[in-house]
C-alpha cells in the first residue's frame, strides 16, 4: 500500500489545485471520482451527479481537451491534468456567459436544465477540436448526453445556428 | 462505492508484480469505465483493498505498424483507435467496433485493454451482492443462473458455459459425476454418449440409480421452482440401456499391458477399480470371501431395492465380457495371504469394506441379531419363523432395509428405535416413508439401555433411554442421554443395525502395523488411494469407515487412476470438455418430476423389485427438466469478436496468446490469464475488407444484442474467402466455420444470403425470452452477405 501520502495537482478552470490523496480529513480519498472532487471539494456544482455510471452525460467535463464522464474517472489518476467545467466557460471576472452558453439561454435549448451543463461541455469539447462540425458530427458528439425532457431538438438547432453565426462573424 | 487504496504503476511489470503479491486483494484498473461501474454497483462478493492504476504507464498508448501488422498499446483509448486512419484502413472492423462502444464521453477514457477484459452485463449478475445476497448467481460463485427463466436479452442463444464453480449437482455427487452433461445427451436422445460420459465417473449406474441416496437432487436448482430433476430415475433408465447393450459397454481391452492388478473385495469400490484397470488394459483379479461378487450390493441390500439378477448380470459382464478374473469363496488372510497376492501382482487394492459388528456393550447384547448378517441370511429366514414383534435398532438405511425385510418376512409388528429425531435420521427420506407406509412403528430419540430377557434367555424387550442430543457442538457423533427417562419396548426378536465396523485383521501382523490407523482403518490417501507401502492402494469403507457406496465408487476410480499411472498406463482416464451447454426451454419450466412407478403396499414382496424404470421417452422428458446450470451471459466486448475474426494476437506481461484462445476457450478472459498477467498490446494482422455490424436498441451506450465481425473477399460477385464471428449471442465470441465453408465459392444472391443465416443459427437453442435474437442474428448474416455482393437491403429494425 502507499506508505507515504501521495500528492497530486490538477488545473481546474485555469487554476492549479494541489490535493493530498489519502483517507484523512481534508484529503481526497484514493477511491474518489473526479465528479465528487469537483462538487464536494471545489464546490463546482455545474457537473451533475446523476446516473454515476457514465451513461447519462450529466457529469461531462473536459479533461485535457477531451469530454469525459467525470463520475467514471478517479481523481487520483488526474495528476498533472487540466479540467474545464461549465464554470470555466463564463468570464472569470465579469461572470458573463460564454457565447455558447448565451446561445443556449437565448434559444431556451433546455427544459429542466439538469443535463444542460453536460450537453454544453460535450458541445464545447467538439467545437474546440472542430469549429465547424456538421449536424451529424454534432449529433454523434452529443450521443452520450441524455435529456429526459427531450430538449435535443432545440439543442441541435441552437448549436447549428450558433456555429453558423460564428462562422459568419469570422467571414 | 467501497473505499480502496490507489497505487500508480510505472510499468506493466511493476503492476503485475503488485497484483501477484497481493493474493487477490488488488485489481488492475485501466480506463476504469467498466471496473468503477462494477464497484459502484456493489455487485461483487469481495472488493479489492486497492487498485493499481495502469493509466500513467509511460508508452502504453500507441498505434504502430509494420508491413504485416498493427500494434496497439493496451492503454490506447477507444476514441484514439476509432479515429486513427491506419486502423480505419487496415483494420476497419476494429475501428468500427471501437467506435460502437458506449458513447463519446466514455470512449475518451475507456481503453482497448480494459474493453477486452470487461465484465458481463447480465443484470442478475450485476444485482448488488449486498442487497441480501439474494441473487448470488453462478458466475459469482453461487449456484443458480437466474437468467435461465428470467430476462435474457444479454444472454446466449447458443448455450451456456460452465463457471469455475462446478455444477451444484456435480459438486454434491460424491463421485463428481457430470450430471448436467449426461442429461444433455439424454435430452438429445443419445443414450450412447450419455453412457460414455457416465462411465467417466461410475461404471454401474444400474446399481447406483437404485441404491444411492442421490445427494445431487438436494442441490438441484429445480428445487427453487418445483421438484428436483429425478436424476435417479434418468440414471436408472440409462443403467437399463447399458445392461441391454452390455456387450458394447463392457468390453475386453484392445491392448493388454501385461501388468497385473489384484483387487481385494468385490464390493462397489473394488469392482469399480477392477473395471477401470481392466479398461486400461491390465490383468485384473478380484478376491472375495463370498460366494458371489457384489459385496453389499449382493448381500447387504434387499432384493426388492436391488434385484440380485442385476448384480449378477453386471458382475458377469465384468467377468465374461471384460475378462476380469474373480476368485470367490476366498478369505484373504486365511485362505491366501496378502503378501502372496502382492508377490503375484504389480499392484494391490484393498476395497474390503465394513462388515463387522461393532460391540456396543449392552447387557444381553448376545441375544440380538446383527443387521447386516440378517440381510445376508435373509433367505434362511424365509424358511424359519421370524419373531412376532421385531425391534430394529438404528436410523440409517440398513435399519430401514432390515425393518422392511422383517415386515415382508411376516413379522406381526415391526418397531424401530433410533437416537435421532425424525428429521435427523440418516436414512433416505424415501426409505423412511416407505417403512412408515408399510406399518413400521418408529420411535425417535431413544438410545439403547439393555436387553430384557426371561429366565429361559428369551428376549422380552429393550429398555430404551431418552436421547437428549446425538451430536456435540463440533458436530461429532457423541450422544447424551437422560438415564432416568426409560421406556420398555416389547419385542421377541431384536436386530441391531446401529452401524458396521471395519476389520483389517486380514492384513496380517506385519502389514497391519504398516497400514493400520489408530482408528482401525487402512491408512491411505483419500484422493489417490495410495498407502505408505509401495504397490498397495486402498479405498472405500476400509479407509473412511462405513460410508456410501458412491464414495467407494469414487475411491475405486481414483485409485484405479493412480494405479494405472503408476503402472505406466495411459488413456482411459482422459476427460474431454464440450464448450457449450444447453437446456430445454419448455422442459426447465416444468416443475413436476416424472416419478418411478411404485407398487402399492399390498403388492410389495421380498422377491420382486418395488419400483419400475421409466421408459426411455419419459427419461428424455425428465432430462429436459435439467436446467443445465451454467453461465449464459454473453461477453459484452465489441472488440473481442473482431479480434477473433482478424486472427489477432494479444501480448501480455508473460506471453503472446491468440485472440481465439484468450477469448473463446473459457468463460472469462480472467480464467485464461494467470494471476497478475496483464494485457499489454494487441497485434492485428493488416487486413482489408473487414467490417463490424452491431444491433442494439439505442445507437449509443447500449451493448450489442447481436453483432457480427466479418470479412469478405469477393471477386466477380463470388465469395473467395470469408471469416465470420458473432458477438452477443454466446458466452464467448461464436465462430461460424460452417457458414464460411458454405459461402466460399458461392455467387452472392439473396438465396445464398438467406441460407447462410440459416446455417449460422442451426445450433441455436434460445432461452425463455430471447428467441428474437435468432431472427436478428439471421438478418445480420443476411445483410452482411448482401452488402458484400452490393445488394441493397432494408435492415430489420431492432424494435
Amino acid at each position: 500500500m502507499s506508505e507515504q501520502i501521495e500528492s497530486i495537482s490538477i488545473t481546474v478552470n485555469g487554476k492549479l489545485h494541489k490535493f493530498l490523496i489519502g483517507d484523512f480529513d481534508g484529503c481526497i480519498s484514493p477511491s474518489e471520482v473526479l465528479l465528487d472532487t469537483l462538487r464536494d471539494h471545489l464546490h463546482l456544482t455545474a457537473a451533475k451527479r446523476s446516473c454515476e455510471h457514465g451513461a447519462c452525460g450529466c457529469c461531462t467535463v473536459i479533461l485535457d481537451g477531451e469530454p469525459v464522464a467525470s463520475c467514471m474517472v478517479l481523481t487520483a489518476d488526474c495528476d498533472g491534468k487540466s479540467v474545464i467545467t461549465l464554470e470555466g466557460l463564463a468570464d472569470p471576472i465579469t461572470g458573463e456567459l460564454s457565447p455558447l452558453q448565451r446561445a443556449f439561454a437565448d434559444n431556451s435549448a433546455f427544459q429542466c436544465g439538469y443535463c444542460t451543463p453536460g450537453i454544453i461541455m460535450s458541445t464545447q469539447a467538439l467545437l474546440m477540436k472542430n469549429p465547424n462540425p456538421t449536424e451529424a458530427e454534432l449529433t454523434e458528439a452529443l450521443s452520450g448526453n441524455y435529456c429526459r425532457c427531450i430538449s435535443h431538438y432545440q439543442v441541435i438547432r441552437t448549436v447549428m445556428m450558433f456555429i453558423e453565426s460564428i462562422n459568419e462573424e469570422a467571414v | 462505492m467501497k473505499k480502496f487504496d490507489h497505487i500508480k504503476a510505472d510499468s506493466y511489470e511493476q503492476a503485475s508484480q503488485i497484483i501477484r503479491e497481493s493474493h487477490g486483494t488488488i485489481d488492475p484498473i485501466a480506463g476504469g469505465t467498466d471496473l468503477l461501474g462494477t464497484y459502484k454497483d456493489r455487485l461483487l462478493t469481495t472488493y479489492p483493498k486497492a487498485v493499481v492504476s495502469l493509466k500513467n504507464i509511460e508508452g502504453s498508448q500507441y498505434i504502430k505498424e509494420d508491413n504485416d501488422n498493427l500494434y496497439i498499446g493496451a492503454g490506447t483509448t477507444l476514441k484514439t483507435i476509432a479515429e486513427d486512419e491506419t486502423v480505419q484502413k487496415y483494420a476497419t472492423a476494429v475501428s468500427e467496433a471501437a467506435h460502437s462502444v458506449a458513447s463519446p464521453i466514455i470512449r475518451t477514457t475507456a481503453t482497448i485493454g480494459g474493453n477486452l477484459c470487461q465484465d458481463v452485463r447480465c443484470w442478475y449478475y450485476r444485482y448488488p451482492n449486498d442487497v441480501g445476497g439474494r441473487l448470488n448467481c453462478r458466475r459469482k460463485g453461487g449456484d443458480t443462473c437466474y437468467a435461465i427463466v428470467g430476462e435474457n436479452r444479454y444472454h446466449s442463444i447458443f448455450g451456456g458455459m460452465s463457471t469455475k464453480s462446478a455444477a451444484s449437482c456435480q459438486a454434491a455427487c460424491p463421485a463428481g459425476t457430470n450430471i448436467a452433461k449426461y442429461m444433455d445427451y439424454i435430452r438429445q436422445g443419445d443414450f450412447e454418449a450419455a453412457a460414455q460420459e457416465f462411465f467417466k465417473y461410475n461404471p454401474m449406474p444400474m446399481m447406483t440409480s437404485r441404491i444411492c441416496p442421490h445427494l445431487c437432487t438436494d442441490d438441484c436448482n429445480q428445487n427453487t421452482y418445483g421438484d428436483p430433476v429425478n436424476i435417479p430415475a434418468v440414471e436408472r433408465t440409462l443403467g437399463d440401456y447399458i445392461l441391454e447393450n452390455k456387450d458394447r459397454f463392457y468390453k475386453a481391452p484392445e491392448k493388454l499391458t501385461g501388468k497385473k492388478a489384484a483387487i481385494i473385495g468385490a464390493g462397489p469400490g473394488g469392482l469399480t477399480a477392477a473395471f477401470y484397470l481392466r479398461q486400461a488394459g491390465h490383468d485384473v483379479t478380484v478376491y472375495d470371501a463370498h460366494e458371489k461378487p457384489g459385496g453389499v450390493l449382493q448381500y447387504g441390500i434387499p432384493h426388492y431395492r436391488l434385484p440380485k439378477s442385476i448384480v449378477d448380470e453386471f458382475c458377469n459382464a465384468l467377468k465374461d465380457n471384460m475378462g476380469i478374473q474373480f476368485v470367490m469363496n476366498t478369505m484373504v488372510g486365511k485362505d491366501i495371504s496378502v503378501e502372496d497376492i502382492r508377490a503375484n501382482n504389480d499392484v494391490v487394492y484393498f476395497g474390503t469394506g465394513a462388515w463387522s459388528q461393532p460391540i456396543l456393550g449392552l447387557d444381553g447384547e448376545n441375544l440380538t441379531q446383527f443387521g447386516l448378517n440378517f440381510l445376508e441370511e435373509v433367505n434362511t429366514y424365509l424358511q424359519k419363523a421370524i419373531g412376532e414383534e421385531v425391534l430394529v435398532c438404528g436410523g440409517g438405511n440398513v435399519a430401514m432395509d432390515v425393518a422392511l425385510t422383517s415386515k415382508r418376512l411376516g413379522a406381526k409388528k415391526v418397531k424401530l428405535v433410533c437416537l435421532e429425531q425424525r428429521q435427523e435420521m440418516p436414512a433416505d427420506e424415501s426409505e423412511i416413508q416407505m417403512a412408515e407406509e408399510e406399518g413400521v412403528e418408529i420411535y425417535n430419540g431413544w438410545g439403547l439401555g439393555r436387553i430384557v430377557s426371561d429366565e429361559n434367555g428369551h428376549v422380552k424387550a429393550l429398555e430404551a433411554k431418552r436421547c437428549l442430543s446425538v451430536r456435540d457442538k463440533e458436530g461429532r457423533f457423541n450422544p447424551t442421554y437422560d438415564e432416568e427417562d426409560t421406556m420398555l419396548v416389547d419385542s421377541d426378536f431384536i436386530i441391531l443395525a446401529t452401524g458396521q465396523k471395519v476389520d483389517v485383521s486380514f492384513l496380517g501382523d506385519k502389514l497391519s502395523q504398516q497400514l493400520k490407523t489408530n482408528r482401525g482403518l487402512i491408512d491411505a490417501d483419500i484422493e489417490s488411494g495410495k498407502t505408505k507401502q509401495d504397490g498397495y492402494y486402498a479405498g472405500g469403507d476400509a479407509v473412511t469407515g462405513p460410508n456410501l457406496a458412491i464414495r467407494a465408487i469414487r475411491a475405486g476410480r481414483n485409485a484405479a487412476r493412480s494405479m494405472n499411472h503408476d503402472l505406466g498406463g495411459t488413456s482411459a482416464f482422459e476427460e474431454f470438455k464440450e464448450k457449450y451447454t444447453h437446456f430445454n426451454v419448455e422442459g426447465v419450466e416444468n416443475p413436476k418430476q416424472n416419478k418411478l412407478y411404485e407398487k402399492p403396499v399390498e403388492e410389495r414382496t421380498l422377491a420382486d423389485e418395488d419400483r419400475q424404470s421409466l421408459d426411455q421417452q419419459t427419461a428424455v422428458e425428465e432430462a429436459k427438466r435439467c436446467l443445465h446450470c451454467a453461465c449464459y451471459a454473453v461477453n459484452a466486448s465489441d472488440l473481442t469478436p473482431v479480434l477473433v475474426m482478424m486472427n489477432a494476437s494479444i501480448k501480455t506481461t508473460q506471453r503472446t496468446i491468440s485472440a481465439k484462445e484468450l477469448f473463446t476457450t473459457h468463460l472469462t478472459v480472467q480464467d485464461v490469464l494467470h494471476n497478475g498477467e496483464l494485457v499489454t498490446e494487441i497485434i492485428v494482422p493488416k487486413t482489408t475488407g473487414t467490417h463490424y455490424d452491431k444491433r442494439r436498441v439505442r445507437d449509443a451506450i447500449d451493448f450489442a444484442i447481436v453483432s457480427l465481425a466479418e470479412r469478405f473477399v469477393v471477386e466477380d460477385n463470388v465469395i473467395k474467402d470469408c471469416k465470420l464471428v458473432f458477438g452477443g449471442v454466446a458466452p464467448v465470441p461464436y465462430t461460424l466455420e460452417k457458414v464460411e465453408e458454405y459461402l466460399i465459392g458461392k455467387e452472392i444472391n439473396t438465396e445464398v444470403a438467406t441460407k447462410a443465416g440459416e446455417i449460422a443459427l442451426e445450433k441455436a437453442t434460445p432461452m425463455s425470452g430471447n428467441e428474437y435474437k435468432i431472427f436478428m442474428a439471421k438478418d445480420v448474416i443476411y445483410q452482411a452477405v448482401c452488402r458484400a455482393g452490393g445488394i441493397e437491403q432494408e435492415e430489420i429494425p431492432v424494435l
